[in-house]
């Protein structure tokens, strides 16, 4: 979508960044002095959720009293607090230490078992960009790496790579395989054959012994009659009970004959892979009369989906229909459902996590955390 | 990064308090301190001047090397004084600045006119460039290729996830950059230029004698008075203005000024208690200067002026009030320099009675024929010419100046203030065709109103805004922001932020003209350079 108005306002442009810088200013709320950094271990069976949070704590919560369980302290400052969270669901990966390291983070003992420096060059300056996960087995751990070469008067920005971890090499751990990788790579998932999806300027699947790529599910480049192409940002790989790896988008629709977007029709949809089976959807669910960080799907019923933001939305995929709204005490940036889609979890900015009815959006709870704001943390539910 | 501010960087470039070697010694003292602090990680070019990587490579404005030079500090380590900094910003400004040419069309950045709409004809660097900032600031550099490539990557290393913003993520940013961008900066932006070979080579005027001015100040009105400048060594200069506004109250203070690159005048100013600023360009043959004079804290606040020296050709720079109604008597002031005797003012006025005088100012009281036609008055007075008045017979239209503005919050014990924002109304006669939003409406000028906000839509009407975003005085035009942070009193606890219409009521006769302009109220602008 090309900006026709050429038309600047100087005073205005922090509205051209919104959506990603919106989503990556973390002020933090307050620090209370941190809660015990040790605590009981995860219990075989229960259900908890995951979330980390300022000053630098990982946060374990009981989710069936919807209750603080335990929190860590991680090491390295926070930020962004993104987290995937290992098949075995005994160690939370989270990106931290201003996007530059990942540690592995014991549940049981809060004790830190995995540590990776993106940089790997005492001149080298690496982020990522909320770009990793694990694989099917929890055995690699992958990341796409943003390095910049530090010269003694200039800078040399250098080509993204896809850099392969062993989750078992400890503290000081190195690539074991690294492959050049696009560029844009945000949210990524691994499906059940081990294929990589990475979520770019389109979602590619990447074979993680060849670095070799393709497109698995076009977005930039998609071709849908009448559509422009949509915008996508998502930070949020939200690991879901039913392994759907679901990123939103926003796009327009030109009226038949038309190609005014005065008169399109301005959309919300999803992509979504299904990592278990390897299938792809591409779907509208919803005008756009608001603004979703993250949206997912029921578990218990696919054609339900949930967004929100400033408000939880409750959409009929299939009706394009919008089922209902709860109102908001503030912004949420990422929702995600717990194993029997009975209740749906909102985190990310302040240090509440609101608990929701999934079907009727009543509010069940608030859990307020410890410590101070979430910024972009990544809740991740799972069974122990 | 935010507590990392220098804090006496935010305004502009600083002039007070300095205690500098004079323009012979300090190209030496510059070198000195450039080979003592910046070759650790810079090197010494071999070349038979002195030159250095990058830094030798690149022309920029005294706003621009304060930035780049404060960058250094902020973020690479570079510990040098305050005095140390201010040579350095000489050395380079006056070396490798832009000639006036250079600077034409893009003087709105250095003068902090922060609402001003920016339009470029190159798409591409609107959307790659002036996304994130003023196209100003990289219009107001010079480069070769070589250091627009560095400033490509520059940019990407040092904020990486500019590529995954909103209008950069749609493309592919880092590419597009290099392999477009550069090329075209470095056509429309060179490091040679011809106006900038001349300029060097030209004659650089002492700025030292009386000036007479003339401004307008939006919420106070028009302005005048002389400032005297004193010459001291290095291009710098003692100053002292002595005025008033048009409403009879006094404009006094002193400070001090510097002149970069023969003709960037910067002054840092007390004027009536207020710390103010002067950034003006002096003409080449050094008998004018032009630009903006405004508030070292709030920046919204300010004042154009043109001043004009005194012993040079007769001038008239400007009529205060900048209209007469047919059939009025009224008080003219004419402001300039060389004022001659004979008062001319145009068909249909005459002057009644003069009632000051001396060789910059002359006041008179006017007369204007019921029958005189409308339009504008080329005035002189003897052979000071170069200004005019305009003579209505009715207000036809008002419109608000800006229409469009945006304030933001501030205060509260943050750390930055409110940004607040002033509107005038602009009165308009229909021209001869009597129809209102044709090719021959003519402004009259600006003319008091009463002021007052409104929702903006429906939105604003909901969320309040008119409550919560701030108060607008109704005399003035001046509008004050809400506080900063969160307010637990609004829904979601959302800042003060509004979205405002503004409107101006002037009274015609028996008839009250209305017009509206509207008002984003919004969060700070938390990183706020000398250039935005």
């Amino acid at each position: 979508m090309n900006n026709k108005n050429k038309l600047r306002c100087l005073a205005k442009r922090s509205f051209s960044m919104l959506g990603f810088s919106a989503a990556l200013v973390g002020a933090a709320v307050s620090y209370s002095a941190s809660a015990a950094a040790q605590g009981p271990a995860l219990k075989a069976g229960q259900e908890y959720m995951v979330v980390a949070s300022y000053p630098n704590q990982l946060h374990v919560i009981d989710a069936e009293k919807d209750s603080l369980y335990k929190s860590c302290d991680m090491p390295g400052r926070f930020g962004p607090g993104a987290i995937q969270v290992a098949p075995d669901h005994k160690t939370a990966y989270v990106l931290n230490n201003g996007y530059e390291d990942i540690y592995g983070v014991n549940m049981d003992t809060c004790e830190v078992t995995f540590h990776a420096k993106m940089s790997q060059a005492s001149n080298e300056r690496t982020k990522t960009l909320y770009a990793f996960a694990l694989s099917y087995d929890g055995k690699e751990l992958y990341t796409v790496q943003n390095p910049t070469i530090l010269r003694s008067d200039h800078y040399e920005v250098q080509p993204t790579r896809l850099a392969v971890y062993d989750t078992s090499a400890g503290l000081k751990a190195k690539p074991i395989r690294t492959f050049p990788s696009p560029r844009l790579v945000t949210a990524m998932q691994v499906g059940k054959d081990g294929g990589l999806y990475m979520a770019g300027a389109d979602i590619y699947k990447m074979d993680v012994h060849t670095g070799e790529y393709e497109v698995a599910v076009p977005s930039r480049n998609w071709q849908r009659e009448r559509y422009v192409q949509p915008d996508v940002l998502n930070v949020w790989a939200v690991q879901t009970p039913t392994e759907d790896f679901t990123i939103l988008y926003t796009t327009a629709r030109f009226q038949e004959g038309s190609e005014d977007l005065n008169t399109a029709d301005w959309l919300y949809g999803y992509f979504n892979i299904n990592l278990a089976t390897g299938e792809t959807t591409t779907q509208d669910f919803a005008p756009i009369t608001e603004i979703y960080f993250t949206g997912t799907r029921s578990p218990k019923d696919s054609n339900i989906m949930y967004g929100v933001l400033n408000r939880l939305a409750k959409y009929d995929i299939e009706k394009q229909e919008l089922l209902g709204v709860a109102e908001l005490d503030h912004s949420y940036y990422c929702i995600t459902p717990n194993n029997d889609g009975s209740k749906v979890y909102l985190a990310g900015t302040y240090n509440h996590v609101a608990v929701y009815d999934a079907d009727t959006l009543a509010h069940l709870k608030t859990i307020t955390l410890p410590g101070g704001d979430m910024s972009t943390t990544t809740a991740q539910v799972f069974i122990r | 990064m935010k507590n990392r501010n220098l804090p006496r960087l935010a305004g502009g470039v600083m002039v007070a308090g300095m205690l500098l070697p004079t323009t012979s010694s300090y190209a030496a003292d510059a070198e000195q301190i450039i080979r003592d602090n910046c070759l650790l990680c810079h090197s010494e070019e071999n070349a038979s001047a002195p030159q250095f990587s990058r830094m030798s490579h690149q022309r920029k404005t005294p706003e621009g090397w304060l930035m780049t030079i404060a960058r250094m500090q902020l973020m690479h380590g570079l510990k040098i004084t305050d005095e140390e900094r201010r040579t350095l910003v000489k050395y380079f400004a006056d070396r490798q600045g832009l000639a006036p040419e250079e600077t034409a069309g893009s003087r709105y950045a250095m003068e902090r006119r922060l609402n001003t709409m920016e339009s470029f004809e190159s798409a591409d660097f609107e959307q790659m460039c002036a996304r994130c900032h003023s196209g100003a600031r990289v219009a107001l550099q010079r480069r070769p290729a070589q250091e627009w490539e560095k400033l490509v990557h520059f940019h990407l290393g040092q904020w990486p996830s500019l590529e995954y913003q909103a209008m950069a993520r749609d493309r592919d940013w880092f590419d597009i950059a290099l392999e477009k961008m550069v090329p075209e900066l470095t056509s429309s932006y060179p490091l040679q230029s011809s106006a900038w070979e001349s300029w060097k080579a030209a004659p650089k005027a002492d700025l030292a004698g009386r000036w007479s001015f003339s401004g307008q100040l939006p919420g106070k009105g028009d302005l005048h008075g002389t400032m005297t400048v004193v010459a001291k060594q290095g291009d710098r200069y003692e100053v002292s203005v002595d005025g008033q506004y048009a409403d009879g109250s006094p404009i006094k203070g002193s400070g001090r000024a510097i002149v970069y690159t023969g003709y960037e005048w910067r002054a840092d100013l007390t004027i009536d208690g207020v710390k103010v600023r002067q950034v003006f360009a002096a003409s080449k043959s050094g008998q004018q200067l032009t630009g903006r004079m405004f508030e070292a804290v709030h920046d919204e606040v300010g004042a154009d002026i043109v001043a004009v020296r005194e012993g040079s050709a007769p001038m008239l720079l400007d009529v205060q009030p900048e209209y007469i109604r047919a059939g009025s008597r009224a008080q003219l002031t004419l402001v300039g320099t060389g004022l001659g005797e004979q008062v001319s003012l145009g068909d249909g006025l005459q002057v009644v009675k003069e009632l000051y005088r001396d060789d910059n100012k002359v006041v008179v009281e006017v007369m204007a024929d019921a029958g005189a036609s409308e339009g504008a008055r080329q005035v002189s007075a003897g052979s000071a010419n170069g200004a005019s008045v305009n003579v209505f017979s009715s207000i036809d239209q008002v419109k608000v100046v800006p229409e469009f503005a945006v304030g933001r919050v501030g205060g509260n014990g943050g750390s930055t203030p409110k940004y607040n924002a002033q509107f005038q109304a602009e009165a308009w006669a229909n021209g001869p065709d009597g129809k209102a939003g044709t090719e021959d409406d003519w402004r009259i000028g600006f003319v008091p109103a009463s002021w007052h906000v409104e929702p903006f839509d429906e939105r604003a009407k909901a969320d309040r805004d008119t409550e919560f975003a701030g108060v607008m005085d109704a005399r003035t035009g001046k509008f004050t922001t809400g506080a900063a942070g969160p307010n637990p009193e609004r829904k979601m606890s959302t800042n003060n932020a509004g979205n405002l219409k503004v409107v101006a009521a002037v009274k015609e006769g028996s008839e009250t003209l209305t017009a509206d302009g509207q008002l984003i109220v919004t969060v700070q602008r938390w990183n706020n350079p000398p250039l935005p």
